[in-house]
């Protein structure tokens, strides 16, 4: 180990590495030197305590005495008595016993031993000492728990802040410039270096300055070299070490003092500050309880308010008081709590007797008096939110009651009026009804009300048990409802009462209008019919319809005695509702509501009806004196027709026989026939008559007569029929004889045809059909095919009448019989006249025939167109077949 | 009722007998033909009746008003018949 690599951060084995260096035998030797010289130095200022010296310090130790003064000074005890003799052993012993003293206050000395002291060692002695400086001058160094060569060093540090140019961290090399030195004296005496003027670069200057002011005014003696330590690059440690520790033991004894005069100085203060305290804490208290007394009893007031608002105002103060004044109190008290803990501990500690409080002011009379203001202000808040609910209960009633009674007030307001008002004198029956309707419905609201009145009633009650400052008016209030709801029970009884007595009446009324409209309604209808029927015009043909009619009248005339009962009856009802009316004075709209039908009415029908019997007897017996006069026409004309009818059929009857049969030539029929021509003429008057008759019967609109199946239609056709067929069958007879006369048909061959005609006139019509005639030409041996037969059909009967008149029967007959065509005869005729020309001149025609007739040729014959003709020539062929209907083209 | 119509081919003769007429109260009709007439040979039965002359209705005509209707017909007659 080399020992200038020694480093101060090594301290801690400090003893251990001393002694291995001790153990190295390397010494510097101007370390050497100077050790030598502090240490002298520093056994001196405390051998002079005991009045010796050293002058050499391997020598003088030697013997062990100076060792042992040398302890018992800086130790303050006294060693061992030392052996007075002078030989070697006893200089061992002594030295032993320094050494065992060492050893007994904890130092290990190794490889120091009693010889090599005795011996004049210097390395041991030197060590030896270093030891003993080690221990008894830097080992009790404390400073702020640091200790030994850390704890000076530190001190040194710490006493040395102050001056900037001075950095002490080691024990040598920071030494050098000597303003660690007079900073450190500086420091504690500063009067005794005037440090500005030192400078750093002069360290000669700043050590001696030191070492010399340290020696004459600290009583620390030259322990060290200026010269020594400026010229040695690095000055010795301990040297240093031991003259520094003697500055610490010299300041701290000052320090000491300084200590003490601060330790009283401290206790003095604490007294005072204990006092402070005290003083303090008295006042806080007498404060803190006048605060309490003066806000209990604000607490305490149970004063009630009558509105929210002055609650709401006292909850607030009372808010305040705990939000703004309460907490700094509550921190007095903890605070002086505080303090009076603080103060006993203190006093307790600085072994000062405790604190007693002043009369009342004692701890537990504080806590005393906080715990009553706690329990004044939890009541005082209980009772103000109690207040609080209570008033706002009663603020809330006092609304509900307002509420309610306005309500209800509004719900009666025009009741009383509607319930007097006389409406339903003047309503009907429905109008009642609807009114007891709405009666009833109102007596059920008001059932429905009934509760709420109690509410109402039951709300007041309870704002006066609450003690609700404005009573009186929700009394009052409360009164007036509860009175008007009294008066309106009685008037709904009322009006219900008036309601239901008008309506029996009016009930009576309507039943007896029902009762008149279900009568008078038929009675009406009855008395209108008859009136209809009475004036009924009837048209009769018989007399037994008039006699009918007449029947039924007197019916009718028996019916009217009951009519009249019944009558009586319904003017009857007419006139209790009158007597009703007028008795109950009840006032009615005026008018059956089930009938516009009314007395006066049924009066007026009724004499009416009276009136038009015996109208309707007259109308009767004339018209039954009308039938029997047309009886009587009917009974004539009947007579007559009766006669005339048969009279006419007879005759037609023997007409047809006539023509049909065969009595005698033509002539002799013709004869025949005009004779009944003549009776038929001379007859005639009396169809005349007839005729008279009927236009009676017709003028008295006489539409039958059972008396007679002839009409005079039937009359007057058979008449004319009668008139047609003796014409026609006159002429019938009358062509007859010309054709026969034109054919030369003999009376035998006519009555020949006649009898074919007849046997084949099956239904002797005078005429035949196609059938028949069909049949009949067969039987005359005519094979006939279906043309051929529709050839002579259209022949013999040309208007296609489906049947074939005798005439024209003999016609076909003759034709068929005869020899020439009757056009040709003509045309032969013609052709004479012409001269056998193919065509006749006017002229011609002019000189043979009469004028007229001559004419008629001339106008009707076409000119003749044949290539022979000359002018003027007329065709008389086509003219001649033309006049027969035949034409050959 | 079986309408037809036929025309022949002129001159006359057309060889055929015409009855009736409005004024006799009888349909104009067809009396006789002449056997292998122009009439027989266009298929005129005896008996029919003769509808229209020449396109005009027959019915309303008289004998000579039928007459000279053919008559006038020279070159061709056209007839409508029925039977």
């Amino acid at each position: 180990m080399d020992p200038y690599d020694m480093d101060d951060d090594d301290d801690q084995i400090y003893m251990q590495q001393e002694d291995s260096w001790d153990r190295d035998m390397l010494l510097d030797p101007a370390w050497e030197k100077q050790q030598r010289k502090t240490f002298t130095a520093w056994c001196n200022s405390h051998l002079r305590k005991a009045g010796t010296q050293i002058d050499n310090i391997e020598e003088d130790f030697r013997d062990g005495l100076k060792l042992m003064l040398l302890l018992e000074v800086i130790s303050g005890e006294r060693l061992a008595k030392p052996e007075r003799g002078k030989m070697r052993v006893h200089k061992i012993s002594n030295v032993n016993k320094a050494l065992g003293f060492i050893a007994s206050k904890g130092v290990k000395l190794v490889s120091i031993g009693a010889e090599e002291i005795v011996d004049g060692n210097a390395k041991m002695t030197l060590g030896m000492i270093w030891t003993i400086i080690l221990r008894f001058a830097i080992q009790d160094i404390s400073v702020e728990e640091t200790s030994a060569k850390e704890g000076l060093l530190l001190w040194c540090q710490r006493k040395t802040a102050p001056y900037k140019n001075v950095n002490i961290q080691n024990f040598h090399i920071s030494w050098k410039d000597g303003l660690g030195f007079c900073a450190l004296i500086h420091r504690h005496r500063p009067e005794l270096i005037d440090y500005a003027k030192l400078r750093k670069d002069d360290p000669m200057t700043n050590l001696n300055t030191a070492f010399d002011v340290a020696e004459k005014y600290l009583d620390i003696p030259k322990m060290l070299d200026a010269e020594d330590i400026v010229g040695t690059a690095r000055p010795d440690q301990k040297a240093i070490m031991t003259y520094v520790s003697s500055f610490y033991h010299a300041f701290s004894g000052a320090q000491k003092a300084e200590t003490a005069a601060n330790r009283i100085c401290k206790v003095l203060a604490v007294n005072q500050e204990n006092e402070q305290l005290m003083e303090d804490y008295e006042k806080l208290a007498s404060d803190l309880l006048e605060w309490i007394r003066r806000t209990v009893p604000w607490l305490e007031n149970r004063a009630p308010e009558n509105t929210m608002q002055a609650m709401q105002q006292k909850l607030e103060d009372f808010r305040d008081y705990r939000r703004l004044h309460k907490p700094p109190k509550v921190q007095e008290k903890c605070q002086l709590e505080i303090n009076f803990n603080t103060l006993q501990t203190k006093l307790r500690l600085s072994n000062r007797p405790a604190f007693m409080p002043s009369e009342g002011k004692m701890v537990s009379d504080i806590s005393g008096a906080w715990g009553g203001l706690e329990g004044a202000e939890k009541g005082y808040e209980e009772w103000l939110l109690n207040e609080i609910r209570r008033l706002e209960r009663l603020d809330h009633l006092a609304e509900k009651f307002r509420q309610k009674a306005a309500i209800h007030e509004a719900w009666t307001h025009g009741k009383e009026e509607m319930l007097q008002h006389l409406d339903y004198e003047t309503a009907s029956l429905s109008e009642i009804k609807a009114l007891l309707k709405k009666h009833e419905a109102f007596e059920s609201d008001l059932a429905a009300h009934q509760d709420r009145v109690e509410q109402i009633a039951a709300i007041a009650q309870e704002l006066n048990e609450l003690d609700y400052y404005d009573s009186p008016s929700v009394n009052a209030r409360c009164q007036r409802i509860c009175d008007q709801w009294d008066g309106l029970g009685a008037m709904t009884h009322k009006r219900s009462e008036a309601l239901q007595r008008t309506e029996k009446l009016l009930e009576t009324i309507d039943q007896l209008y029902l009762e008149f409209a279900k009568r008078a309604a038929p009675f009406n209808n009855w008395m209108e019919g008859a009136m209809e029927d009475l004036q009924d015009t009837f048209i009769v043909h018989t007399i037994e319809e008039i006699q009918g009619l007449s029947t039924a009248h007197e019916q009718f005339k028996a019916t009217l005695p009951e009519a009249d009962k019944e009558r009586q009856a319904i003017l009857g009802i007419h006139n209790e509702i009158a007597k009703i009316v007028q008795t109950y004075h009840v006032n009615i709209a005026g008018c059956n509501p089930y009938t516009a039908i009314n007395p006066q009415e049924v009066n007026n029908k009724w004499d009416k009806v009276r009136q038009l019997v015996p109208q309707r007897d007259q109308a009767l017996i004339e018209e039954h004196a009308r039938q029997q006069n047309n009886e009587r026409l009917r009974r004539q004309f009947a007579n007559q027709a009766n006669v005339i009818g048969p009279w006419i059929q007879t005759k037609m009857e023997e007409i047809g026989r006539i023509s049909i049969e065969m009595h005698g030539t033509l002539e002799d029929q013709l004869t025949h026939l005009r004779q009944y021509e003549k009776n038929i003429v001379n007859y005639k008057p009396k169809i005349e008559q007839l005729e008279g008759d009927h236009q009676l019967i017709q003028g008295a609109l006489i539409f039958d007569n059972k008396h007679t199946n002839y009409t005079m239609e039937h009359i007057r056709v058979g008449w004319e029929q009668l008139l047609t067929t003796i014409a026609r069958t006159i002429n019938e007879i009358e062509n007859q004889i010309l054709t026969r006369d034109a054919k030369g048909i003999s009376q035998e061959q006519m009555n020949e045809f006649r009898a074919s005609f007849n046997h084949f006139d099956r239904k002797r019509t005078g005429m035949m059909d196609a059938e028949d005639f069909k049949t009949c030409l067969i039987s005359m041996g005519y094979s006939l095919g279906e043309a051929e037969f529709s050839r002579i059909m259209s022949i013999v009967d040309p208007n296609r009448l489906g049947v074939v008149t005798f005439q024209a029967f003999i016609d076909f007959m003759s034709r068929e019989t005869a020899d020439t065509d009757t056009a040709d005869q003509v045309v032969a005729s013609f052709k004479v006249l012409a001269g056998d020309k193919s065509y006749i001149l006017a002229d011609e025609l002019r000189r043979e025939l009469p004028p007229d007739q001559a004419e008629y040729c001339i106008a009707r014959m076409a000119p003749y167109s044949g290539p022979d003709g000359a002018p003027g020539a007329l065709d008389y062929m086509s003219f001649s077949t033309a006049l027969y209907g035949e034409s050959d083209l | 009722m079986n309408v037809y119509s036929i025309t022949l081919a002129g001159p006359a003769p057309w060889g055929f007998r015409l009855q009736g007429g409005k004024d006799f109260s009888m349909p104009l009709t067809v009396s006789r033909l002449t056997p292998g007439g122009k009439a027989a040979q266009a298929g005129v039965g005896v008996g029919d009746w003769v509808v229209s002359i020449a396109q005009l209705n027959a019915e309303d005509m008289t004998h000579v008003e039928a007459q000279n209707q053919i008559r006038a017909a020279t070159d061709s007659l056209s007839l409508s018949l029925s039977r």
